[in-house]
């Protein structure tokens, strides 16, 4: 193919992680997403580990997701031992969960996608401009960032999230104050869905798409065993490895994932396409009043949905804490046996998150992991592609335009480099 | 005063929680950030005062970026444990066996194994933490913005942790927290959870604290050198003394001087 015209991003900004951005522009539209973070094999590196300590190691895969990376391989790990947690148990999981859900939507839409939607270079920017909004962002953050202080000691890589339950229970008072905070902040996160309700989605993107999500237990959210697809049909996460197919691509050290042959889509717009009537309360409202929005054909819809999700789990971890005010001490749960396999999907805040482990005598000795990143990356550089090739058939032939554009396809992912380059199988 | 905040192979932990501390947007005005690419699109690599580097030397791409950042900066920060020891990523044994089990030949990238910055270059100072801790992220800018440097801890989780008041995991509940051999500064948070210290800040300065003659526990609850080591390995394995520091634990000094002698 003759290439008219090269664009690259080599280091792309504000997304978590690195990878760069090639689109070639000839006969053909090219696009491919370079990932050029090193790898850390942590299936490698965990393994001969006590499970215990190998859970503290996985979280460490990712910071603005390590609490889906400590409760999944947890969860895989009590699977594989008969090791069955409390029902005040699931449901503080449930609560530290969400409230990571709700930070990283809101470090996402307010540090790193917003300023591109008001054309400014970062949130201090904006924040000089107009600080009340970024002041919203940090208010949600801060609600999600102090739950997981509370429930997980700390925001970022929580230690007292163990296997079996939890080091510490914290206080009927703690519990309270949750639920007054998240009094204070749902109106936050109703603005967050007005301000992106004013942004049309670029249409160049625009083309049917597979989305997978969980099939959540009985609530909207993170916790289930099986994964549906848009297209109705649905498999148990045991049988994960027959149906989601991870492989090696030349250009990047993350593996690309493929659904029945094609590339799909996950996050927070599939939840919403394949979970859309187990919302409630305010969420459920905002999602009628702004039904166009939730679209299932565009990738932009998934800011808008993560936006939708703010509002859903502010409220979700408000009815959480009310059910945890009579919270009482309890040990954690032991181990039945110290052998096994085990398998967990959950809902990380960018999609599907599912671990399989193998344990002999207590130690690890196979992982395997395949993270939402991973998974999206094909449908994502299909989707830069199609920007790419609408602008340029359309006239605009500004390279620093074109890459600003794919750029922002890009961020509406909300990709987690870090995450997706764990890779290893053994 | 010009700051950089940079990252290198990682989880992004450390630029995550200089961006999210609670005060951060008080303080920004404070100080002119030339680089922080993590959030913001507008920034190049040029001449500061302090760079703030978080991450492990993994590519051939960051040790590049990291000799740039050296230049560029009069101060250089080690940023939590993968820049200042290699990170978790260090403990991998036979990088190539596992990278060819992964990747096979189909990829074009070169990686290799895990090492901290202060292999390629020189560090100024430490930052320690998995994720560094908010305070101690405040008291570093804070030194630095009034012309001062700030003190690094050279004492052990322990003496937080007795100072709290918490009961102690490695001697009541006989589990092996690292609490002896790890440096403080996380006001002992994860004992305080009744969760024994995984060592995530890394070891406590050798040679300076008193961190034997707590650590000789672990020989009285009868865990051998090797559980200790493989333990400390997961957030130390590429800390140069760590071996030093077992076999003081451990009572191997005189035996490894004798041979050294002769």
């Amino acid at each position: 193919m003759k290439i008219i015209r090269e664009i690259q991003v080599d280091h792309l900004a504000r997304i978590e992680g690195k990878a760069g951005i090639e689109v070639n522009i000839g006969e053909e539209i090219e696009a491919k997403i370079n990932v050029t973070e090193g790898p850390r094999f942590f299936e490698v590196i965990t393994k001969d580990k006590k499970y215990d300590e190998a859970v503290a190691i996985f979280s460490r895969i990712c910071s603005f997701c390590s609490i889906p990376h400590k409760l999944t391989p947890i969860e895989a790990v009590e699977h594989a031992l008969n090791i069955v947690p409390s029902e005040q148990t699931k449901k503080l999981r449930e609560l530290l969960y969400i409230s990571n859900v709700i930070y990283s939507h809101a470090l996402h839409l307010y540090l790193f996608v917003i300023p591109d939607y008001l054309g400014y270079p970062d949130a201090f920017t904006v924040a000089k401009k107009n600080g009340d909004l970024i002041k919203n962002g940090f208010l949600l953050k801060d609600f999600g960032a102090d739950i997981q202080s509370i429930i997980g000691s700390r925001s970022i890589h929580p230690e007292n999230a163990i296997v079996g339950g939890f080091g510490k229970i914290p206080s009927k008072i703690e519990m309270k104050k949750i639920k007054k905070m998240a009094d204070d902040v749902v109106e936050k996160a109703i603005k967050t869905v007005e301000f992106f309700a004013e942004y049309e989605y670029p249409e160049y993107v625009n083309k049917e798409r597979r989305h997978l999500s969980i099939k959540p237990y009985e609530e909207y959210g993170v916790y289930g065993s099986s994964i549906i697809s848009s297209d109705n049909s649905s498999f148990d996460v045991e049988k994960y490895k027959k149906h989601l197919i991870e492989s090696v691509v030349s250009h990047s050290f993350a593996k690309h994932g493929t659904f029945k042959g094609e590339p799909y889509m996950v996050g927070a717009i599939s939840r919403l396409i394949n979970n859309l009537s187990l919302l409630k309360g305010e969420a459920k409202e905002l999602a009628d009043k702004y039904k166009n929005f939730i679209s299932s054909k565009n990738c932009f819809a998934n800011n808008f949905a993560q936006a939708i999700e703010l509002v859903y789990f502010v409220e979700r971890a408000k009815e959480l804490a009310d059910e945890l005010t009579e919270i009482k001490e309890e040990k954690k749960a032991e181990a039945g046996k110290d052998s096994g396999e085990g398998y967990a999907v959950t809902e990380a805040p960018r999609g599907l998150l599912i671990y399989y482990t193998k344990i002999e005598n207590g130690l690890v000795k196979s992982v395997d992991i395949i993270t939402p990143t991973a998974m999206f990356l094909p449908m994502m550089e299909s989707d830069i592609a199609s920007m790419a090739e609408g602008l340029w058939n359309d006239g605009y032939k500004d390279v620093d335009l074109i890459g600003k554009k794919v750029e922002m396809v890009a961020r509406s992912y909300d990709p987690c480099i870090s995450c997706s380059v764990h890779v290893a199988k053994l | 005063m010009k700051i950089g905040i940079h990252g290198l192979t990682s989880c992004y932990g450390c630029q995550l929680s200089m961006a999210a501390v609670k005060r951060i947007i008080d303080v920004v005005d404070s100080f002119e950030i030339k680089y922080f690419y993590m959030v913001s699109s507008d920034k190049k690599i040029e001449k500061v005062d302090v760079a703030f580097l978080e991450g492990s030397v993994c590519t051939e791409e960051d040790e590049k970026e990291l000799k740039k950042i050296r230049e560029n900066a009069d101060i250089l920060v080690a940023v939590g444990s993968c820049a200042i020891h290699g990170g978790v990523q260090g403990m991998l044994n036979s990088y190539e066996e596992a990278y060819k089990e992964v990747y096979g030949k189909e990829i074009s990238y070169e990686g290799r194994k895990s090492r901290p910055i202060d292999k390629f270059v020189k560090v100024d100072y430490r930052l320690p933490g998995c994720p560094p801790e908010e305070e101690e992220i405040m008291y570093y800018l804070a030194t630095f913005a009034i012309g001062s440097y700030p003190e690094e801890k050279d004492y052990p989780v322990c003496a937080e942790c007795r100072r709290k008041g918490n009961p102690c995991i490695l001697i009541e509940k006989g589990e092996m927290c690292l609490g002896p051999v790890t440096v403080a500064g996380c006001d002992a948070r994860c004992p305080g959870y009744n969760v024994a210290c995984i060592g995530c800040r890394g070891p406590v300065p050798h040679g300076i604290a008193w961190f034997d003659s707590l650590a000789r526990t672990f020989k009285e609850k009868g865990f051998s050198k090797e559980d200790v080591k493989k333990r400390m390995e997961i957030f130390a394995s590429q800390y140069q003394k760590l071996d030093e520091m077992l076999d003081k634990i451990y009572g191997d000094l005189n035996e490894n001087n004798k041979g050294d002698t002769s």
